[in-house]
């Protein structure tokens, strides 16, 4: 039995590699191998802190949620999937037709399983077992990379959609990491146009602009928010209808208030702290919709038919590249600040070829065949010899 | 004529003005009745409110209804007797807000009471006849002064997503609140508890129909929102919030089911310590409101087809020339809605 080698959270600070059994798939389920996983801040959160709000590390859990691998083994009943097949991997998945589900927002769903969350296990391993029906084909076109990431697209997708961003409408997007970015990418492809950017580190302005940003903003940490209001009109010569706040941080929120468009609607993305300051009154007098997100549903169909068609193009957002068993190395990086997106590669590695040992090997076969020939001639000489001798009659030796 | 002004210096005087002419598409009236208003209470005791600052006499009054006694050029909709209700906002340039049909947000707009421009608590009163609006005989001069709060509680419900099948928590069981409570319910909303600080307000929310009150003593927010649930069975889909208390939008966002709305209606402080976090995880949706838009039709609809029945809600009447005792009165809190006779 090959090991599963698996990066485990065990509490506050403290991620192991470990070798775990490879699962067995029930029925509804299959078993992937898995691929590429992207590092997401949430599981660099559970390294650091061991927990979320109220979702506490109390066991070891396999961190990871966005991710993409191959069918290896099919559970019962499994129909639209088969060994060999390419997915990505929804990691929400709901535990009950509750109504939540019912009525198509099952990432409301209370008792929901959610990969790395916990106390459920994610991804960031060799093998892992899944529902099937949370667990979409790739088409040959979008690579392993693309379909992990999906999960932070899909926060895109759903942002967008609850902001209700359409043609024509000017965005303000708060924060250029990686969700702002996908937001970027999402709002473009709905026709939003200017869309202005905002974060604090020139970089990622930069990669904004890059991305098709029609124009970014450089906030200060003391930069007033009705400052900042002011500042995003100039930009977008208008109020924004739809302004997506992607950080959580205070300050952006009042921002976003005082910059939307009256009548508009402000998405949270960003997670802060348990209460926020905020101009309340200025949500209703001008009666803005404050709506916040809490991951996404329905969005993986959607994910891929962008990528597939290549509507948006999130391969630059990927800046590095561990394998699984360089997996801490990786985390620190992330927990660093200066890179994008890193993928954990998790597929086991095949065995290298030493060119070296290689060029021996091909050397010694040739010298063998070259032995053999030899010999080969050898023994026909000698025994042509015999004959001839036979044939002269006594034969001196 | 006589008419209730408000000075700057916290006080207010009962008048004569000169009668009005009504210019291109106005009409002119000889009004009815005149409700009283939280807010012209505020402008008495603080000449201002939020951002409006007066800087000037002004004329108190935007609840009101009256009888057509001269039209403007122009107007065809409207003849000399007509009994109207009096939409008192509206918009003064046809921007894109009201092109998309949400003129109450037009930066720019005409509303009484609200400095600089006067309101209608007197004999005679000029208007936009557009935003005047014909009363059938059913419904009576005050009901048709009672709309303008009434269109408060109709633009809530609208933006609150209150529908058939809703459950739904109010904040508040002052006039607005009990509006809330009364268009929730016509709406089709199968319950609505309604809290307050007041056991006297909550009989009277009880008495025009709420399902289930709560009388608000030292809970904590979390404390009430578990309350709520408790006594409605379930959490509530729609919260429409119409104090104002930083204690009662805390409350609204954690009884909220997810994926719910909670809708402020009441006006707090510039700024506020709010439970985003706990709105956000759990997709419910925060949205304010800005007076309303497109309700009168509707409202004088509902109340000619007896649908709404706001006349409970009137406890308290004066002549005009007693207007300074009826403010005194609605200062006090005393009853619900105190209107005001002008003819």
């Amino acid at each position: 039995m090959s090991e599963n080698l698996s990066l485990v959270v065990h509490g506050p600070g403290d991620i192991k590699l470990e070798k775990r059994p490879i699962p067995e798939p029930c029925p509804g389920e299959v078993l992937l191998k898995i691929h590429s996983v992207g590092i997401c801040g949430s599981d660099v959160h559970y390294w650091q802190h061991g927990r979320i709000g109220d979702f506490i590390v109390k066991k070891p859990m396999v961190l990871g949620h966005e991710a993409a691998g191959t069918v290896h083994k099919l559970g019962e009943g499994v129909e639209h999937l088969k060994v060999g097949d390419r997915v990505s991997i929804e990691p929400g998945v709901p535990r009950e037709n509750c109504e939540f589900s019912k009525i198509g927002r099952y990432n409301l769903s209370p008792t929901i399983f959610f990969c790395a969350t916990p106390p459920d296990d994610g991804t960031l391993c060799r093998y892992y077992v899944h529902n099937a029906s949370y667990c979409f084909k790739l088409p040959e076109c979008v690579s392993y990379e693309e379909g992990a990431m999906i999960e932070p697209l899909s926060v895109g997708i759903h942002a967008c959609r609850r902001g209700g961003v359409h043609m024509g409408q000017k965005v303000l997007i708060f924060g250029a990491g990686t969700i702002g970015l996908m937001n970027l990418l999402v709002a473009k492809s709905m026709g939003a146009s200017p869309i202005v950017v905002v974060d604090m580190v020139q970089e990622r302005l930069d990669m904004a602009k890059c991305m098709g940003a029609s124009c970014v903003c450089k906030m200060e940490k003391n930069t007033c928010p009705r400052e900042m209001a002011s500042k995003v009109k100039t930009a977008l010569c208008g109020m924004p209808d739809v302004t997506i706040e992607c950080t959580g941080a205070e300050q952006c929120v009042q921002s976003g208030i005082y910059a939307t468009k009256s009548g508009g609607v402000l998405v949270l993305i960003g997670l802060g702290n348990t209460n926020t300051t905020a101009p309340l009154i200025a949500v209703t007098t001008r009666e803005l919709d404050v709506r916040g997100i809490f991951r996404y549903c329905n969005t993986w169909p959607t994910a891929i038919n962008m990528l597939a068609s290549q509507m948006v193009d999130v391969k630059p957002m990927i800046t590095h590249r561990f394998p699984l068993d360089q997996a801490i190395e990786a985390f620190e990086l992330v927990k660093k600040g200066t890179a994008l997106k890193v993928i954990v590669q998790c597929e086991e590695p095949e065995k290298k070829e030493d060119p070296q040992a290689n060029a021996l090997e091909q050397c010694q076969q040739q010298c063998q065949q070259l032995l053999q020939q030899c010999q080969q001639q050898c023994q026909q000489m000698q025994k042509d010899q015999k004959e001839h001798c036979g044939r002269i009659g006594g034969g001196r030796s | 004529m006589s008419q209730g002004v408000s000075r700057p210096t916290n006080v207010v005087t009962v008048e004569k003005r000169p009668i009005p002419e009504p210019g291109q598409n106005e009409v002119l009236l000889q009004m009815n009745a005149v409700g009283i208003c939280g807010s012209d209470v505020h402008y008495w005791q603080h000449g201002k409110l939020g951002d409006f600052l007066m800087r000037k006499p002004m004329v108190l009054g935007h609840e009101g209804s009256g009888t057509v006694v001269k039209v403007g050029a122009g107007v065809q909709h409207l003849k000399a007797g007509d009994r109207v209700a009096i939409e008192p906002a509206y918009p003064l340039h046809n921007d894109d807000f009201c092109k998309s049909g949400r003129y109450n947000l037009s930066p720019r707009m005409f509303c009484c009471a609200t400095p600089p421009y006067d309101g209608h608590l007197c004999r005679y009163y000029a208007h936009n006849a557009n935003y005047c609006f014909k009363l059938p005989e059913c419904v009576s001069s005050e009901e048709g002064a009672f709309i303008e709060p009434l269109s408060v509680a109709i633009h809530a419900c609208r933006r609150g997503r209150v529908k058939l099948g809703s459950k739904v928590l109010i904040c508040g069981a002052g006039p607005i609140g009990l509006l809330n409570l009364l268009v929730a319910k016509a709406t089709g909303a199968a319950q609505v508890v309604i809290c307050d600080l007041s056991s006297s307000r909550l009989e009277k929310a009880k008495e025009v129909g709420a399902d289930f009150t709560i009388l608000v003593t030292k809970e904590t927010p979390q404390e009430l929102a578990q309350e709520v649930e408790k006594v409605l069975g379930c959490m509530p889909d729609s919260t429409i919030e119409c104090t104002g208390a930083e204690f009662c939008v805390h409350t609204g966002i954690y009884s909220t089911l997810s994926g719910g709305t909670v809708l402020l209606v009441g006006h707090g402080p510039a700024l506020v310590s709010v439970p985003l976090l706990n709105a956000a995880i759990r997709e419910v949706d925060i949205r304010g409101m800005f007076r309303y838009c497109n309700t009168y039709p509707m409202a004088i609809a509902m109340l000619a087809s007896k649908k709404v029945d706001v006349k409970p809600l009137i406890t308290h009447r004066f002549p005009l020339d007693q207007a300074v005792e009826a403010f005194e009165t609605t200062k006090k809190r005393l009853g619900i809605k105190v209107m005001l006779k002008c003819d």
